[in-house]
């Protein structure tokens, strides 16, 4: 149980805390809108949690697939969001920022944080297994919580040297991974046919070992992806990236011009 | 300026989500028991370059997450409950499968198979 409960929390912890290591060197210094996600959260996952089953019928059985789907697309949404902030002033108000922010850490937390509820709320009434779900409570996060400090370390030299817009690609590079992931939840419930391998590394770098676990959370890293998620990433990427590179463009030469 | 910059963000999410939708098709059904956190039948074999249906039935009174990384699938499964899963179409070989919360027990594999096959638990 305790192996089990380290590796749960490298699957589903290390995902929402390095998001909240991207953001929080992304943002101005201000520790209220993490707390804020951070109760808002923690209410909604358990608000989640008991109508799950409810949630879990709808559409003909396919409800859970579908909200976790949205919410992971709805993550990436705003990350595009954040990046009009850094385009256009008037997006660029610190409240609506944070509320962004806000938001994408809390449907992180609820769609990979309702795992552990279920996890402990199913197991935690067995007997002798306190101890050990502790202890690797302790140690998955831990674990996580030191990876988090270096990414966060490492986000804010990044954004020392090149700006905001590099700690954006960071968050960017998540969200479509993130997405990315989704995209089979789409196909195990038969909603969209996707299932044509695009590659397979999995001799060369497996999803069940540490780095391609880590590889996969930092940036969507799939041994077997299909060609499906291939394009997506491909365009979730490059898409914004041209698009805000021309905005930024345009509206430098604009501002040049009135000048 | 740049009022359609709202779109954006939708038509993104417009793009997410293309993809051929599948056509309605009579699709082979096989069942796994999940019994004591084990699989039954551990080993389930299907055939080649064909969409399955799995409907796994968990009688244990835990929850548990099915989990493969060879099928890119995750499916939690609540304590005496069903869930379906469509994997394939799929290559010959071995597809692993284990259930998250109780690994060291709960394992299993798909097995495909090009040749046509006799499904005894095939409904």
């Amino acid at each position: 149980m305790l192996i089990n409960t380290v590796i749960l929390f490298l699957r589903d912890a290390l995902p929402i805390l390095v998001l909240i290591a991207y953001l929080y060197a992304h943002l101005p210094k201000s520790q209220s809108w993490l707390l804020i996600s951070l109760v808002a959260s923690a209410i909604l996952s358990l608000i989640y949690i008991n109508q799950i089953h409810t949630i879990g019928q709808w559409f003909g059985g396919i409800g859970i697939e579908l909200s976790l789907w949205f919410s992971q697309l709805l993550v990436y949404l705003l990350a595009l969001v954040l990046a009009c902030g850094l385009t256009f002033p008037k997006w660029s108000n610190r409240y609506f920022v944070y509320w962004v922010t806000g938001i994408m850490v809390s449907l992180t937390i609820v769609s990979k944080g309702s795992n552990f509820i279920l996890y402990f709320n199913g197991y935690l009434n067995q007997s002798n297994v306190l101890q050990s779900m502790l202890l690797g409570t302790f140690l998955g996060l831990g674990i996580c919580l030191s990876l988090a400090i270096l990414l966060y370390l490492a986000a804010q030299w990044l954004k020392q040297r090149c700006g905001l817009w590099a700690t954006w690609l960071l968050v960017l590079i998540y969200a479509t991974g993130q997405l990315v992931n989704a995209i089979p939840l789409l196909v195990q419930i038969d909603l969209i046919n996707a299932s044509t391998t695009a590659w397979n590394s999995q001799h060369f770098l497996s999803n069940e070992f540490e780095f391609g676990h880590l590889f996969n959370v930092l940036f969507g890293y799939q041994a077997t992806p299909s060609i499906a998620q291939v394009v997506v990433y491909v365009c979730a990427l490059t898409l914004p990236l041209a698009i805000f590179y021309w905005l930024n463009l345009a509206s430098t030469t604009h501002s040049g011009n009135n000048q | 300026m740049h009022k359609w910059l709202g779109y954006i963000p939708l038509s993104l999410g417009t793009l997410c989500v293309l993809g051929c939708f599948p056509v309605l098709a009579a699709v082979t059904e096989y069942h796994v028991q999940l019994k004591d956190h084990l699989f039954f039948p551990s080993r389930i074999t299907i055939p080649a370059n064909q969409k399955v249906k799995l409907i796994i039935e968990n009688q244990d009174n835990t929850p548990e997450e099915f989990d493969s990384f060879s099928l890119n699938r995750e499916k939690v499964i609540f304590a005496n409950q069903k869930a379906t899963i469509f994997i394939g179409p799929l290559q010959p070989g071995e597809y692993n499968f284990f259930g998250e919360y109780n690994p060291n027990t709960a394992r299993g594999a798909v097995i495909v198979e090009r040749q046509k096959l006799k499904m005894p638990n095939a409904h």
